[in-house]
């Protein structure tokens, strides 16, 4: 009888993983440090707002740390697929690299956002909805079956909103092939989504919630969860989330047509 | 008169952290990393005359950069001496780095969003070159190596071989009297590396200027140096002539066929000697004087798709003339 | 020629090169300008809303946007990102041709710094004039005195920041992370300094340490002296000598960290 030869490929490839995965340990450990770190700026930040007040935008503390955990989850979202993804198309503009995704047969728009992702980013996600679920406890509310699938559902619109919000500003690299960091005007976008919409004095506020709707991307997801706004929100959620992401197709593709010189 | 350069027992010894193989190994050098000493360069001695152009050949690794960035002032000697126009060059500060000039065949200095203007006029600041002289060289170097188009597109627009004729330009318009050069000719067309090949002769010519360069390409030293130094494994193989090295070796060309349809290894070998044959590509070795002729008579007799001509690779130059095993990779 | 006349000539290559690159970069300098505003165009936003129709410690809503314009104009003016260069410069091997020549890399480095803060402090001054043409609460008194004062304090803050940057960059000869310390020194200073919050906001502990640290040197004092909070003599004169003695300390810092460094680099190359 032969002895069976998968387990010895098994075990070479499990301790092969291995190897590389401790190169790869000092990277993670330093990954997470680096997150915990800026939760933890983030945190301080809050503490010295609320030195001087008792609600930000009628929030108090510990509703906007839920908000904070949600910020980290998306950010994680942003920073394990979507900058990798999506973020390069102005490089890939500006070097023609895109041309060899477009001969492809796969959709260019599927094939450039999910290329590569920065898997260990992940982290920020579990880091993040860790910190909304202490700040859950701290509250002294326990969300309703209702609430937490509106949360997800939130949650994933966001997701949506914010990578149609990417995919908007880097079809401008088609137009702008010269400038090199597009992604910064989304780095300075998002900074608006760290605290409540509520928080902001009124021209602020209509800016973040209809003109570049990044108060979708962390206020509703935090309030369905707080219960601060009802569970049928999240289908409003839902239908931003829907709409976002079809315009943020018809704009790229309105974009790539100019890119390759189709008529249209 | 004195030696431009001269180095006597010149060594660098390197710490490389060692990595075992495997998982414990892995960990291991993460909590106590364990070191080994490579030699990079072993007591090497020479001395070079003002106006010399001496080519430092050598395979991959074998020290040659190393050498050159010790004699550049970039890396410190482990043990030996070296002097370059009188300086040391590890301390010799401003003083020596005004009478050198370092180019870098795969790192550019010239500022990649400009016209390459204006990385002249940045060296005339920074070597406080007067403005007539500045004038004067940089009309030579323009002439001389015909960049009248090139200079006022930005940098980034240049062909590679544009691109090092521009590095050289900038790099002689303080008319140091020692050039290092590391893998000028790398990557360049036949016609660019003839280009720099003469300007450099010619340069030395007028102006008495000791040029150094690195490379592994024997054409750079059949066409430019009258001295090759040859370095393999960090020890200082030969140095001398570039024609008694010739003879040291034996006189043999590379013929590199890529064949249309099978033919008998027999029939390969009434052409000459053969040194591998795997179909569709049979290589051959044959005398200098014959290679041409023996072309001609591969490509009428046997149905080639394509051939080459090339000088053995340095590595076999050296297991020829010095009957060194080669390194394993 | 004169000493003097070479430095004139060197840096005025140097700052020319630097600004015709920048030319060409300018689209992507404005987004950088955008999103070094944002932040503590954010941080107004929440004062404004906290402050209310009282104040906080002393800041009235109109306090907080002098506070925060002039942290936008003074951070732009004085915000180093050498330690990003000199990581890559050392990593990537783009430090070799710059030792060849008789020229420290620090004066590419300044010259650099130099051309991108007079395009970019520009815009934000052009910015705030246009904002306090149509907002009366940014707009702060046109006194020479005062205008003159924050500009040496800008200018030592400038240099003190640099020399932070340049010698967290220079780490690289031992680290790989030596971008990661600067982002380290980055978040701290985001309190201490001054960018989140005016220091008299900070729990007095905190203030102190930044006082007493060179955060307040490198930005809240400048800022400080553009909106008035720092008017009396001791005040100014005591801070302009902790700005002159933490540039010293980091000048020899520098210095110290170069010298080893380079050895280190001529001992295991690059």
């Amino acid at each position: 009888m032969r002895r069976p030869r998968w387990p010895a490929l098994l075990a070479s490839l499990v301790r092969l993983n291995a190897v590389e995965e401790l190169q790869y340990r000092a990277n993670f450990v330093a990954s997470v440090l680096a997150t915990s770190f800026w939760i933890a700026t983030a945190l301080l930040t809050l503490g010295l707002f609320f030195r001087h007040t008792t609600r930000l935008g009628g929030w108090d503390y510990w509703e906007v740390v839920v908000l904070l955990g949600v910020f980290n989850a998306l950010t994680g979202v942003i920073e394990s697929v979507l900058r990798p993804g999506i973020g390069q198309l102005a490089d890939d503009v500006k070097s023609g690299a895109l041309d060899l995704v477009l001969v492809r047969p796969a959709d260019a728009q599927l094939f450039v956002s999910f290329r590569r992702l920065d898997l260990w980013r992940v982290t920020d996600i579990v880091l993040g909805l860790a910190l909304s679920g202490y700040a859950l406890i701290r509250l002294g509310h326990v969300p309703t079956i209702w609430q937490s699938g509106a949360f997800l559902v939130a949650l994933v619109a966001a997701a949506i909103v914010v990578y149609a919000i990417w995919v908007a500003l880097m079809s401008l690299a088609f137009w702008f092939v010269a400038v090199e960091n597009l992604s910064v005007l989304f780095d300075a976008l998002y900074e608006g989504a760290r605290y409540p919409v509520s928080a902001y004095p009124g021209a602020l506020r209509f800016v973040f919630v209809y003109l570049l709707p990044i108060a979708w991307a962390t206020t509703v997801p935090a309030s369905t969860l707080t219960g601060r706004l009802s569970p049928v929100t999240a289908l409003g959620a839902a239908g931003v989330g829907a709409a976002a992401f079809l315009l943020a197709r018809l704009l790229w593709r309105t974009a790539l047509k100019r890119y390759t010189g189709a008529s249209g | 008169m004195p030696a431009a350069i001269s180095a006597h027992s010149l060594s660098k010894t390197f710490r490389v952290k060692v990595r075992d193989p495997g998982l414990s190994g892995a960990v291991r050098a993460l909590v106590r990393p364990r070191y080994r000493e490579v030699q990079a360069v072993r007591e090497v001695s020479f001395d070079i005359a003002p106006g010399e152009i001496v080519a430092f050949l050598g395979p991959n690794g074998a020290g040659k950069t190393t050498t050159l960035k010790m004699l550049a002032g970039l890396l410190y000697p482990t043990s030996g001496s070296v002097q370059v126009v009188g300086f040391e060059p590890w301390t010799g500060g401003s003083a020596f780095k005004r009478r050198i000039a370092l180019v870098l065949g795969n790192r550019q200095q010239l500022v990649w969003d400009l016209p390459a203007e204006e990385t002249f006029l940045l060296n005339r600041a920074i070597y406080d070159i007067a403005e007539p002289d500045f004038r004067e060289r940089l009309a030579e170097l323009v002439d001389l190596l015909r960049l009248g188009p090139v200079v006022d597109k930005p940098v980034r627009q240049l062909s590679l071989g544009e691109r090092m004729k521009c590095e050289l330009a900038a790099a002689l318009l303080h008319r140091p009297p020692i050039l290092f050069l590391d893998e000028p000719t790398l990557g360049l067309d036949v016609s660019a590396q003839d280009a720099i090949r003469r300007f450099l002769s010619g340069y030395r010519d007028r102006h008495g200027a000791t040029i150094l360069l690195t490379s592994h390409y024997m054409q750079d030293v059949t066409a430019l140096a009258s001295r090759v130094i040859m370095i393999n494994r960090g020890r200082l193989l030969y140095d001398g002539a570039l024609e008694a090295l010739v003879a040291r070796i034996a006189p043999t060309k590379r013929l590199e066929l890529v064949l249309g349809s099978p033919v008998s290894a027999e029939s390969l070998a009434t052409f000459g000697a053969v040194h591998s044959y795997r179909f569709p590509h049979a290589v051959f070795d044959v005398p200098r004087e014959a290679a041409a002729t023996t072309s001609a008579r591969l490509l009428a007799a046997l149905p080639v798709a394509d051939l080459s001509i090339a000088d053995p690779p340095i590595e076999e130059v050296i297991r020829l003339a010095f009957a060194e095993a080669p390194e394993p990779e | 020629m004169s000493t003097a006349t070479v430095w004139a000539r060197r840096y005025g290559a140097l700052i020319r090169n630097a600004w015709l690159v920048d030319l060409q970069y300018r689209a992507a300098i404005l987004l950088w300008v955008l999103w070094g505003v944002t932040e503590p165009a954010i941080a107004l936003g929440i004062w404004w809303a906290i402050a209310g129709a009282g104040d906080v410690a002393g800041y009235g809503r109109a306090d907080f946007a002098r506070y925060f314009f002039a942290v936008m104009l003074v951070n732009q003016l004085t915000i180093a990102w050498d330690s990003w260069y000199l990581d890559r410069w050392i990593r990537e091997g783009e430090l070799n041709f710059r030792l060849a020549r008789p020229l420290h890399p620090a004066h590419e480095a300044t010259a650099d710094n130099i051309a991108y803060k007079a395009r970019s402090g520009t815009i934000l001054l052009v910015v705030w004039l246009v904002t306090a043409a149509i907002w009366p609460a940014v707009r702060l008194p046109l006194d020479p005195a005062r205008w003159a004062l924050t500009a040496l304090a800008v200018l030592l803050a400038a240099g003190l920041r640099f020399l932070i940057s340049f010698t967290t960059g220079l780490l690289a000869f031992w680290t790989t992370r030596a971008t990661a310390i600067m982002e380290l020194h980055a978040g701290i200073a985001m309190f201490l300094a001054g960018r989140i919050a005016p220091l008299a906001l900070l729990p007095p502990p905190i203030a102190h340490l930044a006082t007493v640290l060179w955060f307040r040197p490198m930005l809240a004092f400048p800022v400080e002296v553009l909106t008035g909070a720092v008017t009396s003599t001791p005040e100014l004169l005591s801070g302009f000598a902790a700005q002159v003695i933490w540039l010293a300390l980091w000048l020899a810092a520098c210095r110290l960290a170069w010298r080893r460094g380079l050895a280190r680099y001529g001992a295991v190359g690059g």
